[in-house]
């Protein structure tokens, strides 16, 4: 009856309603189409990027582990290697000094075992460093990186300084020791890949936020090779930064100054992140 | 939902009103009542502050209009036209709203969703039925009036979707890795 009406050519009102009416379905039907599809989309968005997150969260992982593996490695060979024959030539002296009833020979040889005996402890010692500096633990992240920045400077090779700015309140331990660690890390990649001449590491705070930027004129790389390093097999020690920085909600960021002629890294991290104590636990 | 189950109550209570009684003010005062019913629905639904003074305004206008052209004449279509004027743009921005809101993982798992699009549908279906029904000659008006029963039906059986529905109480996380496809 409707079509009958639409179809005379006098009702020109009914024609309007007619098509008027298909319009506005047509148009509503599509929009929440839409809406459906667009929503599938958006999901398989998200979708498509937890998987990446998470791939990028298993080479984390994986570079995590190594460096641990790494590190156990290494102290292992520092006590096997070092402490290991040392200790066994104190303790042939000593034997000997069972044996030997001669004075003179007995205190050479109480002489010598102590002598060896102070090397294992200040090899000891070294090793427990490496684990923890302990300017870092006595005296806080300034005073680490003073520390670390004279030793480059004094090996002559480099120019390495460092100034902070607004330090007055110390973090939490071991929150510096990661912040610490992402700055040994950093400087160590300048050191072997960057053939700089000097490196300058400065601290500020702005609002909420806590910055440490590292400058410095040698080769360098700039935040798309960091994220290519960061999803290749590649690049061990810049995803063991990224990891640290994870544990902090921090971010870094390498560029190429406004002059072209340094290179700078910056890591950014938040205040309130760095004061509680589960920050490091997260 | 408690609005939706009164505006179907009072849907049927005006049917049976209008067909026992000859009350002169039922159409009219249906309208302004399901306008009421609506703006409440979109100003519960919405959940942007900017956004839930739109409803509130939109009534004040309504109201005002509406009450001028209160006639004894049996139903106000210039109201209704009005109405649906007002709701199709509610039903864009409470979509629009659904969409950007991160805990709704799937929109149509939702009972507000087809809430809305039954309104959608119904007010854009015969929006141009309410505008045009007085031009058109008495004697063709009722066979027009089938495009209103159409909707109303879909309308209603939207509204049965919604009900029948089983509320989404699942967690974020369990939903957050299902694939659409599935």
């Amino acid at each position: 009856m409707i079509l009958l009406e639409v179809t005379n050519p006098d009702s020109r009102v009914s024609l309007v309603l007619f098509f008027g009416t298909i319009g506005m379905l047509a148009l509503t039907i599509g929009l929440i189409v839409f809406i459906i599809f667009h929503q599938r989309r958006v999901i398989r968005y998200q979708l498509r990027l937890q998987r990446m997150e998470q791939d990028q969260q298993k080479l984390l992982l994986n570079a995590s582990i190594r460096l641990q593996e790494e590190e156990r490695q290494r102290i292992a060979a520092d006590l096997h290697d070092d402490a290991g024959p040392l200790l066994a030539t104190a303790r042939l002296y000593l034997n000997e000094n069972l044996v030997n009833l001669d004075k003179t020979t007995q205190l050479q040889s109480i002489y010598n075992a102590k002598q060896i005996i102070d090397d294992t402890i200040q090899l000891i010692r070294n090793i427990s460093h490496s684990l923890m500096p302990p300017t870092l633990k006595n005296f806080g992240l300034e005073s680490a990186v003073n520390d670390l920045f004279q030793k480059i400077s004094g090996s002559g090779s480099m120019n390495a300084s460092s100034r902070f700015h607004d330090y007055r309140e110390r973090l939490q331990t071991e929150n510096e020791l990661i912040i610490f660690r992402v700055i040994q890390e950093l400087v160590n990649n300048i050191l072997k890949h960057s053939n700089a001449s000097f490196i300058h590491l400065t601290q500020n705070t702005s609002g909420n936020k806590f910055f440490i930027r590292l400058h410095h004129d040698g080769r360098g790389i700039t935040q798309s090779d960091f994220n290519k390093l960061n999803k290749s097999n590649v690049g061990l020690g810049l995803k063991n930064i990224q990891s640290r920085l994870k544990v902090l909600h921090g971010q870094i960021f390498f560029e190429k100054d406004m002059s072209q002629t340094y290179y700078k890294v910056t890591i950014e991290l938040i205040k309130e992140e760095m004061s509680t104590p589960e920050a490091g636990l997260q | 939902m408690w609005v939706i189950f009164l505006y179907c109550l009072l849907s049927v209570l005006t049917e049976i009103l209008a067909g026992v009684t000859k009350f002169p003010f039922i159409g009219d005062s249906y309208n302004i009542v399901q306008f009421t019913l609506f703006s409440l629905f979109f100003y519960l639904s919405l959940k942007d502050k900017k956004f839930k003074y739109i409803p509130i305004a939109g009534a004040v206008v309504f109201y005002i209009i509406a009450i001028r052209n209160f006639t004894n004449i049996g139903f106000d279509t210039f109201s209704s036209s009005l109405a649906s004027v007002f709701i199709i743009p509610y039903c864009i921005l409470s979509l629009y709203e659904q969409m950007r809101d991160p805990n709704i993982v799937i929109v149509y798992n939702y009972k507000k969703f087809w809430i809305i699009a039954a309104f959608f549908i119904y007010f854009s279906g015969t929006l141009f039925l309410y505008i045009y029904i007085y031009t058109l000659p008495k004697e063709q008006r009722s066979n027009y009036w089938a495009i209103n029963n159409f909707f109303e039906i879909l309308k209603n059986i939207l509204f049965c979707v919604a009900f029948i529905m089983k509320k989404d109480t699942r967690p974020s996380y369990l939903t957050d890795n299902l694939d659409p496809d599935i």
